[in-house]
């Protein structure tokens, strides 16, 4: 995806370690906005 | 591995051999399992081997396969979709289509997944990645790779003779099609290498830790920043958070997304 979107010619980086890294830094999250969910399949 | 050879094997090994293979295409190598089971079910038709155990064995391997896969998608999401797509001609696409497709059908994507190259390895992984539960999986993957089997080893079966005249006529065409096939093969790996080494090359996207991307927040550059949360949909269900004030890219509709981004302003990616 990255990729994708330097070839597009934007400028782009990768956070090192994603969610996960920016978390366990301490780092400020939010909850994701309700009409940014998507809902998934349960297969159940 | 011609038909001749693949006779000669299943001939000899049996029943081993054909596990053997099942259980490797079904956890990613490139074996061709189809093949196999039709030369098993050719060999049963001879009374070489037994047609019930020949299906039952490469049931059984099948299905073993399927079922590591799963677990191991279950626990590292897609990181196994991106090493299972790594020698695809675009891993991004391959992983994006895989999981649109499995959306789009739901469980029933399992029961004739086999049968679709690219989506077969993909499926097991996926669901597990997806939380489907085991007894689920189990049922509706155990069809797929009945269908599977049932389909190449009855074809193989039913169409003994022709495939005895086949292999005659490559006897006889001597080593004209081992050249062809040789020729075909060698082909085939030096175009992999080819697109490994196109898309090793151009992996060259900076990436920043996230102490140096808070303190770049917190600094006048702030203004020129954004943050975007590309997470698969696995990963984006309710309850979830994100990285405070960053927007949402949807892999899946990169097209359209793009169409919405600043070029002035620096694109930081994230997923899970």
């Amino acid at each position: 995806m990255a990729r994708q979107l330097q070839e597009l010619g934007f400028k782009v980086f990768v956070i090192a370690g994603g969610l996960r890294a920016w978390r366990k830094a301490g780092h400020a999250v939010e909850r994701v906005p309700h009409d940014d969910v998507f809902k998934l399949p349960t297969f159940s | 591995m011609n038909m001749n050879d693949l006779l000669s094997l299943i001939s000899h090994h049996g029943y081993l051999f054909l596990a053997v293979v099942c259980f490797a295409e079904a956890i990613g190598l490139p074996l061709p399992a189809a093949l196999a089971l039709l030369t098993a079910g050719a060999v049963a038709a001879y009374g070489d081997l037994h047609f019930y155990l020949v299906f039952g064995v490469a049931l059984l391997a099948m299905i073993g396969g399927d079922v590591i896969l799963y677990f191991m998608g279950r626990v590292s999401g897609w990181a196994l979709l991106g090493i299972l797509c790594r020698l695809s001609a675009n891993p991004e696409t391959c992983i994006l289509r895989s999981a649109e497709y499995f959306y789009r059908r739901g469980k029933q994507t399992l029961l004739f997944a086999k049968f679709i190259p690219g989506i077969n390895t993909m499926s097991p992984p996926l669901a597990g990645s997806m939380k489907m539960r085991l007894g689920n999986f189990l049922q509706f993957d155990a069809l797929g790779a009945a269908f599977y089997v049932g389909a190449y080893s009855a074809a193989g079966y039913l169409f003994s003779d022709a495939l005895r005249a086949i292999t005659h006529g490559l006897r006889s065409a001597g080593s004209a099609a081992e050249v062809v096939f040789a020729i075909g093969l060698a082909a085939y790996v030096v175009y992999r290498i080819w697109v490994y080494r196109k898309y090793r090359l151009l992996d060259v996207t900076p990436r920043i830790q996230a102490a140096e991307l808070a303190k770049r927040l917190a600094s006048d550059a702030a203004h020129n920043m954004l943050i975007a949360d590309v997470r698969s949909h696995g990963y984006y269900d309710a309850d979830s958070e994100r990285i405070a004030g960053s927007i949402r890219i949807e892999p899946n509709n990169l097209v359209e997304e793009v169409k919405n981004l600043p070029k002035d302003r620096e694109i930081y990616l994230y997923c899970t």
